[in-house]
């Protein structure tokens, strides 16, 4: 912080994602979802930012521990990222087609023209209509689901093991995230590419994920495979998460809004970082707090409470 | 079938007239390039918009960016002028009033922005910010205090954070306060232009359900303009779907997404992530993005994307037609097949009574001294 203090953005963080799966990172604005990726890419700017333990296992390496120039090596080559605004991480002044191409020569041992070759052959890939001509297009000109299909064809122009996608669609409007959703499904199909996709849209975790995990206050309070987390969901945070969403599919009364605010650097909460939030809370969760454990095999929940009882009291 | 592309929206007839009326308005933008900024040619922002506002509804405008759904809004408060077309408040035409007439409806005309840290000045206080329509319009002489307590309250917030400055409110609670501001001089209708899209989910529900509380205890009219169409099922009476400045469909909510008509809402209900893992559906993704606005399509707008076009589609904009309190635009609709597959029936999910029991906890109104810190 400003004022010199340090602040746990994330706090205890542990996943294990599997050669071509997807796990969904979700959580809201704050909860340390895009801290986690930034950590696992290297890209944490230290100083202010700290990795004050752990590790991150990359095909049995610890990518905390080998040298800058190794990890330069890695990023873009075995693990890419895409982020929400794809026009902040294209370069305005160089065509679409010379920044892919960029990557490919970075990398790779090819003369320019098969970069540039391998780069339209990226950008047909993505599904953008004439790609001969794009290539010479400045970002500009192209329009938001085209800049991300280009940022998506630049990580995975390398054929990377891991894609990391912040927010991919977020800024999108909602068929044009259709589509990318589309072609990020087709994609991981065809390369088997695992993914790392942080949202705060359960409806795109519900259409894309195979495991997910959801954050809350840079802890992790729930991991579970994909359908057992929608239909039985153990933390009340993503319980209530799951009511406060307006649902097209159901008839809803009201919604089941989740009174008060996350947690800020400048109010730590102790116990259950959820409890003043919770209406299962009981006085362990102001006290002490839950790790994150099995409820039912393969299905993990930080709560004190869970599983909860379906005819739950509430807590007094 | 009767056309009413100039005329009403479908709606029983009321007893009362509407509360608004908005008749073929239209609104051009100049586009501008170059050193001088000449003219270089017009974006039809809104092409022909016509609705009506009933007391205590609320009407949805949506539709993507660029669909002319925000303009349609400031329109109606004649925020801008318009091009073409008429804005009836009450029966009278809003476009003719002398200025002072406008400065007293725009007590009953207001509006909610997306961003309410943008919309709240930053040097004055809640109360400050509360207090001052008071004065402009003249209202709760003698007991401005008092008034303004009683608006926070409306919304949900402490009477001692009058004192506070924007800075240190949640996103969640700065919208509060701009419904608070927009409420203090007790509006009729009130202009939504996306006022949760910037919020978190559960931060978001907190503001709908306060929206759909204070609709129903003040009697407001709401135009709540938004680009979810979930949030629009919620809270919506009757839905306007907007593509490229037209009115592409609209009617009764229950109606719309039962049994939309229209290929691009069609598409734009296909499209949205369902948070049900289980759920199968057919789905529609639209080739393409929306056409430059400033250079739309022939005919109908929406011909270039669409999957069910011909040849009549380039040559002719269909027009907004109603059958069974129906509207829509398209020549086809006829004979493109429903899309009962993309978006399941409320019967056909099975209730997870669980998970609707646990919630309900959530429900039920917490104790509020837990929550401040």
């Amino acid at each position: 912080m400003s004022d010199g203090r340090e602040f746990a953005a994330v706090d205890g963080v542990s996943f294990r994602l599997d050669a071509g799966r997807t796990l969904g990172l979700v959580g809201e604005s704050g909860c340390g979802k895009s801290v986690t990726s930034l950590s696992i890419m290297g890209l944490v700017p230290q100083p202010p930012g700290r990795i004050a333990g752990g590790e991150i296992l990359f095909d049995g390496e610890d990518l905390l521990k080998i040298p800058p120039a190794e990890l330069r090596e890695l990023r873009g080559n075995r693990m890419s990222m895409i982020f929400q605004e794809p026009m902040t991480s294209l370069n305005p002044a160089f065509t679409v087609g010379d920044q892919i191409a960029e990557v490919i020569l970075r990398h790779r041992r090819v003369t320019a023209a098969q970069a540039a070759e391998q780069a339209i052959a990226m950008l047909k890939r993505v599904r953008i209509p004439s790609p001969e001509q794009r290539f010479h297009d400045y970002p500009h000109r192209l329009s938001g689901g085209m800049r991300q299909r280009v940022m998506i064809a630049m990580a995975l122009a390398l054929d990377p093991k891991l894609l990391i996608a912040d927010e991919p669609t977020t800024a999108l409007d909602v068929t044009i995230q259709a589509q990318i959703l589309e072609l990020m499904r087709t994609l991981r199909e065809e390369t088997g590419t695992a993914i790392v996709l942080i949202t705060h849209d359960l409806g795109v975790i519900a259409e894309v994920a195979d495991d997910v995990a959801v954050m809350y206050s840079g802890k992790i309070v729930e991991r579970a495979p994909v359908r057992s987390l929608f239909a039985q969901p153990q933390h009340p945070y993503t319980i209530g998460l799951l009511g406060s969403i307006p649902q097209l599919h159901l008839e809803q009364e009201r919604l089941a809004a989740i009174e008060g605010q996350v947690p800020n650097a400048f109010t730590p909460v102790t116990g259950c970082r959820f409890h003043p939030r919770c209406p299962f809370a009981v006085e362990r969760c102001r006290q002490v707090e839950p790790p994150l454990a099995p409820v039912v095999p393969g299905h993990d929940a930080a709560c004190w409470r869970a599983p909860l009882p379906v005819a739950v009291d509430r807590a007094a | 079938m009767t056309s009413i592309a100039s005329s009403a929206a479908p709606r029983p007839a009321a007893v009362m007239g509407p509360l608004l009326r908005v008749d073929g308005l239209v609104k051009h933008f100049p586009v501008q390039r170059g050193m001088f900024g000449r003219a270089t040619g017009m974006v039809r922002a809104v092409d022909g918009v016509s609705f009506d506002v009933a007391v205590g509804e609320t009407l949805a405008l949506v539709g993507e960016s660029g669909c002319g759904k925000s303009t349609t809004g400031r329109l109606v408060l004649r925020l801008i002028d318009a091009t073409a077309g008429r804005v009836e408040f009450d029966g009278a035409d809003i476009a003719a009033l002398s200025s002072d007439a406008m400065r007293a409806l725009r007590g009953s005309l207001q509006i909610i922005f997306q961003d309410p840290f943008a919309s709240l000045n930053p040097r004055m206080t809640v109360g400050q910010t509360l207090d001052e329509p008071l004065a402009l319009h003249g209202l709760a002489e003698g007991r401005r205090r008092e008034r303004v307590a009683e608006i926070l309250d409306l919304v949900g917030l402490p009477p001692q954070y009058a004192r506070r400055y924007p800075h240190e409110f949640s996103g969640g609670q700065r919208q509060r306060i701009g419904i608070a501001r927009a409420l203090a001089v007790e509006p009729r209708l009130i202009v939504c232009d996306e006022p949760v899209s910037a919020l978190d989910v559960s931060i978001q529900a907190q503001v709908v359900n306060l929206l759909r509380d204070l609709q129903a205890r003040l009697g407001l009219s709401y135009i709540f303009i938004a680009h979810d169409l979930a949030v629009v099922k919620f809270i919506a009476t009757r839905v306007a779907v907007m593509y490229l400045g037209r009115i592409v469909e609209h009617a009764d909510k229950r109606a719309l997404f039962a049994q939309p008509r229209h290929p691009y809402t069609q598409a734009l209900l296909a499209s949205i992530p369902i948070p049900d893992p289980t759920l199968t559906r057919r789905r529609i993704v639209l080739q393409g993005d929306v056409p430059n606005p400033a250079a739309p399509p022939s005919g109908c707008h929406f011909r270039t994307r669409c999957a069910h076009a011909q040849e009549r589609c380039t040559e002719e904009a269909p027009p907004l037609e109603m059958t069974d309190g129906h509207a829509v635009a398209c020549h086809f609709w006829r004979e493109i097949e429903p899309i009962g597959a993309t978006l399941p029936g409320t019967a056909a999910v099975p209730r997870n009574a669980r998970l609707e029991a646990l919630q309900a906890a959530f429900r039920a109104p917490l104790d509020r001294s837990a929550l401040s810190p």
